[in-house]
This record gives structure tokens, C-alpha cells and sequence, in this order.
């Protein structure tokens, strides 16, 4: 197996602003080796390698050292990463786990499909012109942030206020996370804020919600505490906003690529979650997921070294052709399940949310923008961990 | 109680076993073993993992 050889490995620098996750560079990379080395340590490039690597029970999630790496150790902000379940292992994750998974029970969501619909609806009526329009801020942003108002139960106009907070905390995906410290604390500190609102609200004035399932939460004696409650309020509202937007507008991308398919998902709406499910294959906005090695582990040929950062590739893993053939792109194919929610036990809480709200998105906007075509002025993030369109401009033929 | 689940489902996400340890269990490969005839006692956790599974795997029976 010299291809597996660590020194024959092939090498990306992902740091470089013109790298690009899904280039051809790197499709021919992965049929030469399961695996790349970068910057940042290993890159997983094959799908059975990617599945096995995800669960592996010698790796643990990786994105815990982010701050220090950027040289932040203390303070509300590294107070709340540590607190952040993505960030927790063991006994500590599983028990909050527990408590918060059944608020996210796929029972309790479909109640609000129908809002979700109207929602769609009512973004894509509210269009400033016929046949145009700027699809992030005029559908995904609005969208993505008011899904997550649904769930929270607040007002729904209050949606602004909190997505800007929850765009500023963002910054701190950046390279310039020190710089903007100050900013992303004050967001912080007034989400939290927010949050606590929220939860003493609901202690006072139970409702059949989201918010009040989290607050009753229990499991045998045990509870969530006051502050575990904000740090999951604060999560909830940073980890569904801008992955869903993203994810949305990543949607879109692939589907103006694929007219033949747009124009039967509205013909046939049932197709919505599928439709989820296959974008998410080859276009996920989740590039990579991260882990660390916990010790020292074999894997195939490879020694791998406590510590090692191991990012797994989920575009090169979803259209890997041992896997998925020609994989052309077909909403109405079986398929392996994709990587786009992580897996294991850190697989995204969020999925059952994401997955409905953006399978009734999707063929109402087929069935009302026809013949899509990406125009002048999209704007991206860069194609690496997590992606997406910053501006999408659109022409559509209008439809009722 | 009878607890199955589908195999060619699972992905050995190990979510179950974090809802209901007694009943599923993550062994050295990371691969999912269960009990499949849990006390009736353990009801409301079986439940509870059928429920998160993220492949919706799990079906009880009784
Ligand atoms: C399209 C939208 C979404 C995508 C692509 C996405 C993707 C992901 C991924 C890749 C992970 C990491 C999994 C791993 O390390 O294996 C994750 C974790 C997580 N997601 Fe999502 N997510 C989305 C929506 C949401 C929503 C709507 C919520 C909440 C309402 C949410 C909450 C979470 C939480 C709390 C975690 C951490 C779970 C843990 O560590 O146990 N996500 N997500
Ligand atoms: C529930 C909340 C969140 C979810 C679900 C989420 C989702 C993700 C996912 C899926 C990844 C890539 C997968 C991975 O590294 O395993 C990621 C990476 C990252 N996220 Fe988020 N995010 C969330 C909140 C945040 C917040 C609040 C920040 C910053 C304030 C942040 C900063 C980062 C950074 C810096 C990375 C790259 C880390 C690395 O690759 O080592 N995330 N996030
Ligand atoms: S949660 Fe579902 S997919 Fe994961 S191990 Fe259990 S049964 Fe299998």
C-alpha cells in the first residue's frame, strides 16, 4: 500500500485563501489514498474510511482547542466554549444529552410543519420584485432565524435583534477572533441576557414549548442548572442559524445546476426530504468534521498519535465513487446516509429541526421560483470547513 | 418488553446507548449491542432511545 505510505500521502494547504474542499485537486487525491495530510493534521477523503473514523471510540470531537489556539484562555467567552456540549466528552456530554435530547424529539417537530410552511410562503410572497430576488437576505437568513424563533417561542420580529447577535459570535469562526473579542462578549452578554429571560418566563408561565421542555427536563433526580440552560439557549440559537441559512443557500446552488430536478420536486413536494438528504450529500455546508486523537491508535496502515487533529472530508466521502458510481445528483435515488450532521454521540441535536424545516422549504420554493438562474454579484465564503453563499442573487420565471 | 433493531439501519451513532445504557452498549469497536428483552422497568428509556435515534431504527414491540 504505498499510497498510504505517510510521506506518498498527499498534501493540501487548507489555510490558503485558494484552496478549495471540493476541487478536482482533491477528488484526485482521494482516489489515490483514504487519507491527506494539511496544516491542520489529517484529512479523511474516502467514504467507508470517513464512516469508521466518525464513531471511532480512540477519537473524541475536535473543536474544543479552537480558542486557545487563538490565544484566548480565559474570560465569558472561553467560559462559554468550554460550557458548550459540542465541546464536552464522556459521562459530562452524555448526561446533558440526555436531558436535551427530547425537546428535539422528531414527535414534537412535526407539530410545527405547518408553521414552517407558512413561514416559506410568506418570505417568498414578500419578494421586493417579481422574478428577483437576493435569496440569503430575502429567504435563508429570515428563514433559518425564524425557525429558530418559532422553536424559542418568541415574538417572531424579534428575530433581528438576536440573528445580529448570533452573526456578530460568529466572528469567532474567524482568524481574527482576539481583535474581535470585545464585540463577540457583548453579543454574547446580551443573548445571555435574553436567554435568562426567556427561562424565568417559562418557569413562571409553562407552555406546551420548546423552551419550557428544556426548563423541565429531567432525568430520574437530576435537572438542567440555570446556567446550562443559557449556554444551551445561547448554542441553540448560534448552531441552527448559520448552518441552516448556509445549508439553504448551498441548496439552491446545486439545484440552479440541476433544473431537470428542481422541476420535479415541485411536482412532487413528498420528494422534500430526500431532496435535503441528496444536496447534503454533495453540496454539505459542514465541510469537515473535527476530531482528536484520544491516544495512540492504528487505523488501516496509519499510526496515528495522541492528539492528532483528524478533520473528516464529507463532500470527498459523499460523492466517492466506491460508494456512489457516477453519483449524478437524483432526488429520487437510495442512498448511503451523508455525513452533512457529524455522527456519533456528538451527532447534531438539531437534525430533526433541520431536516423538516428545510424539506417543506424546498419544493415551495420550486413550485413558486421556476428555472432558476444564479446572477451578477453572489458572493461566498471561502470553500473550506463550513461554507456557503454570503449573497445569492437569483432570476427566477415567477409561479403561484 | 422486545426491542429489534434494524441493522441494516443503524450507523452505530451510539445515541441509544447514551438514552438507555442498561438496554444498548457501544462495544470495543464502536459497534452497537443491545438486550432485546429489557425488563418492562425500563420502559420509558427504550422509549427515550427509540425516539433519538437519528436513523429512527429502533422499533418496540409490545
Ligand atoms: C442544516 C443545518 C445544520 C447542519 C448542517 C448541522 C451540522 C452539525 C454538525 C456537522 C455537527 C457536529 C457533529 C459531529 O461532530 O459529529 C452538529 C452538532 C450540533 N448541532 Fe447541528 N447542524 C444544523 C442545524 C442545527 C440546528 C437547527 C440545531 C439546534 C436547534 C443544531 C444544534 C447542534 C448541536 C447542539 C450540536 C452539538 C451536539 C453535541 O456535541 O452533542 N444544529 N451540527
Ligand atoms: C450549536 C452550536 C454550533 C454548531 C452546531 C456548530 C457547528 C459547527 C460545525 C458542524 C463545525 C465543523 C465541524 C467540526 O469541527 O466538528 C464547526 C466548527 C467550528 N465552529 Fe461552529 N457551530 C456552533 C457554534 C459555534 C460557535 C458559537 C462558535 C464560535 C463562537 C463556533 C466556532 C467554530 C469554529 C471556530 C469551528 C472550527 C473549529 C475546528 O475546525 O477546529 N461554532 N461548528
Ligand atoms: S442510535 Fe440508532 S443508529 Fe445509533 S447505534 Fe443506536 S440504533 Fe444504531
Amino acid at each position: 500500500m504505498t499510497g498510504t505510505a505517510l510521506d506518498a500521502a498527499p498534501y493540501f494547504d487548507v489555510a490558503d485563501p485558494s484552496f478549495s474542499i471540493t476541487s478536482a485537486a482533491v477528488h484526485e487525491a482521494r482516489e489515490r489514498s483514504w487519507y491527506a495530510r494539511t496544516n491542520y493534521g489529517l484529512a479523511v477523503l474516502r467514504y467507508e474510511e470517513l464512516n469508521r473514523l466518525l464513531k471511532h471510540p480512540k477519537l473524541r470531537q475536535g473543536s474544543v482547542a479552537w480558542p486557545s489556539h487563538n490565544g484566548v484562555t480565559e474570560g465569558p467567552f472561553a467560559d462559554w466554549w468550554d460550557s458548550w456540549i459540542l465541546n464536552k466528552e464522556g459521562e459530562e456530554h452524555h448526561r446533558l444529552r440526555r436531558l436535551m435530547n427530547p425537546a428535539f424529539s422528531p414527535k414534537l417537530i412535526k407539530d410545527l410543519v405547518p408553521r414552517f410552511q407558512a413561514l416559506a410562503t410568506e418570505l417568498i410572497d414578500n419578494f421586493a420584485e417579481p422574478g428577483r430576488c437576493e435569496f440569503i437576505s430575502e429567504f435563508a437568513e429570515p428563514y433559518a432565524a425564524r425557525v429558530i424563533a418559532i422553536m424559542l417561542g418568541i415574538p417572531e420580529d424579534e428575530w433581528k435583534a438576536v440573528s445580529t447577535d448570533a452573526a456578530t459570535i460568529g466572528l469567532a469562526m474567524g482568524v481574527t477572533l482576539r481583535q474581535d473579542l470585545p464585540k463577540i462578549e457583548e453579543a454574547l452578554d446580551r443573548l445571555y441576557r435574553y436567554s435568562d429571560d426567556l427561562i424565568a418566563d417559562r418557569r413562571r408561565n409553562p407552555r406546551e414549548d420548546f423552551v419550557t421542555r428544556l426548563v423541565e427536563a429531567s432525568r430520574d433526580t437530576d435537572k438542567l442548572s440555570d446556567a446550562e440552560l443559557r449556554d444551551g439557549l445561547v448554542l441553540l440559537i448560534f448552531g441552527g442559524f448559520d448552518t441552516t441559512r448556509n445549508q439553504l443557500g448551498l441548496a439552491l446552488q446545486t439545484f440552479v445546476d440541476h433544473p431537470d430536478q428542481w422541476r420535479l420536486l415541485a411536482e412532487r413536494p413528498e420528494l422534500g426530504g430526500k431532496a435535503v438528504e441528496e444536496v447534503m450529500r454533495v453540496n454539505p455546508t459542514t465541510r469537515w468534521v473535527t476530531r482528536e486523537a484520544v491516544e495512540d491508535f492504528t487505523f488501516q496502515d496509519l499510526e496515528i498519535e495522541a492528539g492528532t487533529t483528524i478533520h473528516l472530508w464529507t463532500e470527498a466521502a459523499g460523492t466517492d465513487p466506491r460508494v456512489f458510481g457516477g453519483n449524478p445528483f437524483d432526488i429520487t435515488a437510495e442512498r448511503k446516509p451523508h455525513f452533512g450532521f457529524g455522527g456519533g454521540a456528538h451527532h447534531c441535536l438539531g437534525h430533526f429541526v433541520a431536516r423538516s424545516d428545510m424539506s417543506e422549504a424546498l419544493p415551495l420554493l420550486a413550485k413558486r421560483l421556476r428555472d432558476p438562474k444564479i446572477a451578477e454579484g453572489a458572493e461566498w465564503l471561502p470553500d473550506s470547513g463550513n461554507t456557503g453563499p454570503v449573497r445569492l442573487p437569483l432570476t427566477f420565471t415567477p409561479a403561484s | 418488553m422486545k426491542v429489534t433493531v434494524d441493522m441494516s439501519l443503524c450507523q452505530d451513532h451510539g445515541q441509544c446507548a447514551i438514552a438507555s445504557p442498561a438496554v444498548f452498549r457501544m462495544d470495543d469497536e464502536g459497534r452497537l449491542v443491545y438486550e432485546g428483552e429489557p425488563d418492562e422497568s425500563l420502559r420509558d428509556e427504550v422509549e427515550e432511545a427509540a425516539d433519538v435515534c437519528p436513523v429512527q431504527a429502533i422499533f418496540i414491540d409490545g
